[in-house]
């Protein structure tokens, strides 16, 4: 086990960010946590890398109580951009790397090596301070990789950036995975949860709400489905049958498109295309639940708004 | 040792790559000494004008004195107005002449209002003055063969010379030398601000906390930044004691090494404090301004800005660091008490070594 915490709570006067959060993190994983602002994953963060102490709750890392021999093994990619803005891009690199014990040809070699893979090596010797937004978050993660971490920890780290730098850093982030790092993912962003972590947890109110695979947690949570339909010529009995089948709860139509809200698993696609066949189809979906639907159905919440409530 | 090291370097570079941050460090204090000094050189140069200064004579236009007074010499410092004792009174209470000049049995008497202004002060030397050519001309023309005489006249001399005491020594600071001392003293403990910004920018920002969760440990953190802020800012010193010295002229006396080791002092103090006030307060901009307001406050009552007289709350601020480094800068430019110079500078570096350890004490507190 790489992380386990258990029972943690963490209060700032009234509020209470953490509430009892379990959490379990195996070698090699990569974990996608999810939640929308204020949910507790950056206090979590802080707590699990001692950068704040928690009032309640045991936390392992490594096996072992957090420590200075730990705090080697873990690399940590602040929400915020953390380099100094007049030191060159591998200057930074390079401090980082002395500060977690990397030196002399080794140091040299490390940055180099880093520089490429993020595509900085033209801006090696220029200053943050000039970069766009994706080349500082790139350069941010890199300054956490220098000492080849087991454990990287990744606070939403895509947060404000183009879609170029953005699809480099997920790149990056899987490879690292493949090669057998343990990943911890925080992100607003479901495809990317959903494109790099074998394991998702939801967080809302400072708790582990859903733990398990995107396939876990979306079948868990969603329980209906869209089917969608274009027929030549609707007819008005149409509509009539298809809501009198059960598991159906709403048809609309619009045009020659009919939208039916029906209950997974209920097997009600091919009944439906039954009805359907008289009117000659011209085309036939379904939509597939995804975990934005489950994180909506779990939380009541739109992941990327601040907390607000859907109606 | 390494992680020390690593984070002074970084630090330092950090801090000497912002073209904004040089510009403040290097021609910010060039800048303040130059124009505070020339704006303020009024109040002390000896270049003063004189030509303005009204005086009034109940002396006859036609004595010895009287005809002194019309020379040209003294013309172009003083306007004298002949007139009887009641109007020259009168002239002096509504301050339209600075002092009446009278004779009284052979004796010039120099008549000053109560609160006697530099215009009655000068006009006052330059009667001085006539009295000891007159004294000198006496010896001059006296029979040497009375040696008795002569010593008696000699007497008077030296009587007349003490009227006016040079400060500290043969020489006195002009106006440039004094600001050099006092604003430079000033800048090495705003040079605190610049030490905050390293504070902020290595502990208490997002950069900080990326730090915090490095296998660094606390006290090589802060010493590190402490460090890297100190030199950075007496080399900003240095800058500025060198500008001053080669370019403005300013006279820094013979012992340059006691005058370099105060300004150590100084800047030692003012990161020391820089931290401690940050670590209390736990904000940076809060601290900021604190550290600000407590710099003016020290300064002024120093008499960094302009020498103000206290009364008895003088013996308290002469204990303020800006005053200690004062005493002891002046002193060994134009020759001050030694023991007292040691004691200032001692206690400068007490006032250091307090504020280092209580960050120290504070940060493994907070930072923990």
């Amino acid at each position: 086990m790489i992380i386990s915490m258990k029972d943690i709570v963490k209060r700032y006067r009234a509020l209470t960010a953490l509430d009892h959060l379990s959490l379990n993190l195996h070698k090699g994983e990569t974990l996608g946590l999810l939640g929308p602002n204020g949910a507790g994953k950056t206090t979590a963060i802080r707590v699990l890398t001692g950068l704040t102490n928690s009032d309640a709750g045991e936390i392992q890392v490594f096996g072992k109580k957090f420590s200075a021999a730990s705090k080697r093994k873990i690399g940590v990619v602040p929400q915020d951009l953390a380099v100094y803005e007049t030191l060159s891009a591998k200057e930074n690199l390079e401090y980082f790397g002395r500060l977690y014990g990397v030196h002399g040809v080794e140091l040299k070699r490390r940055s180099g090596e880093i520089l490429d893979v993020l595509g900085l090596s033209d801006v090696a010797k220029k200053a943050p301070r000039k970069f766009s937004g994706g080349m500082k978050r790139r350069l941010n993660i890199g300054c956490a990789i220098m000492h080849r971490p087991e454990l990287l920890i990744l606070d939403e780290p895509t947060v404000g950036i183009d879609p170029q730098s953005r699809n480099h850093i997920l790149d990056f982030v899987a490879e690292i995975s493949r090669q057998g790092t343990t990943v911890l993912y925080t992100s607003h962003y479901m495809e990317e949860v959903e494109r790099l972590c074998s394991r998702v947890c939801i967080m809302d109110a400072g708790q582990v709400i859903a733990d398990g695979t995107v396939e876990e947690i979306a079948g868990k949570a969603i329980f209906e489905e869209v089917i969608n339909l274009e027929v030549k010529e609707i007819g008005p009995s149409l509509p009539e049958s298809i809501k009198k089948v059960q598991g159906v709860s709403r048809c609309e139509v619009s045009g020659g498109k009919l939208a039916v809200i029906s209950r997974v698993g209920s097997g009600n696609i091919a009944r439906i295309l039954e009805l359907a066949a008289p009117y000659t189809i011209l085309r036939a979906s379904a939509e597939r639940a995804t975990l934005e639907d489950a994180f909506l159905a779990l939380t009541g919440k739109k992941l990327r708004d601040s907390g607000g409530e859907i109606a | 040792m390494r992680s020390f090291f690593a984070i002074f370097t970084a630090s330092f570079k950090y801090c000497w790559r912002s073209p904004v941050n040089v510009a403040v460090l290097t021609i910010f204090p060039i800048v303040i000494i130059f124009v505070l000094g020339n704006a303020l050189s009024g109040y002390m140069s000896p270049d003063y004008d004189f030509e303005t200064i009204a005086v009034a004579a109940t002396a006859e236009r036609d004595s010895e004195l009287g005809a002194f007074l019309l020379g040209d010499e003294v013309g172009q410092f003083i306007a004298v107005q002949f007139t009887d004792e009641n109007l020259a009174l009168e002239l002096l209470d509504s301050g339209e002449v600075s002092i009446i000049i009278s004779e009284n049995n052979g004796n010039v008497v120099v008549t000053r209002p109560q609160v006697a202004g530099l215009e009655a002060a000068i006009a006052a030397s330059v009667i001085d003055s006539y009295v000891q050519i007159n004294a000198a001309m006496q010896i001059a023309t006296a029979n040497l063969d009375n040696m008795a005489e002569l010593a008696e006249l000699l007497q008077i001399i030296n009587a007349d010379l003490s009227i006016e005491q040079a400060p500290l020594g043969n020489r006195v600071p002009g106006a440039l030398d004094y600001y050099a001392v006092t604003m430079l003293v000033m800048i090495l403990l705003f040079a605190g601000l610049n030490g905050l910004e390293l504070f902020r920018k290595n502990i208490f920002s997002t950069t900080g906390e990326r730090l915090l969760i490095a296998p660094v440990s606390k006290p090589v953190l802060i010493g590190g930044v402490l460090a890297s802020a100190t030199v950075s800012s007496y080399l900003q010193g240095m800058a500025t004691f060198l500008f001053s010295w080669l370019v403005y002229g300013v006279y820094w006396g013979e012992r340059i090494p006691l005058v370099l080791l105060t300004l150590f002092g100084v800047t030692l103090f003012s990161q020391a404090l820089a931290i401690f006030v940050l670590l209390i307060l736990g904000n940076a901009n809060l601290a900021m301004g604190v550290m600000q307001a407590v710099i003016w406050t020290m300064t002024f009552v120093a008499g960094g800005y302009v020498k103000i007289d206290f009364g008895a709350a003088e013996k308290v601020f002469q204990f303020s660091p800006n005053s200690l480094a004062h005493t002891v800068i002046f002193g060994a430019v134009y020759g001050g008490n030694e023991t007292k110079m040691a004691a200032d500078l001692t206690l400068l570096f007490v006032y250091a070594a307090i504020c280092f350890v209580g960050a120290f004490i504070l940060g493994r507190r907070r930072l923990a």
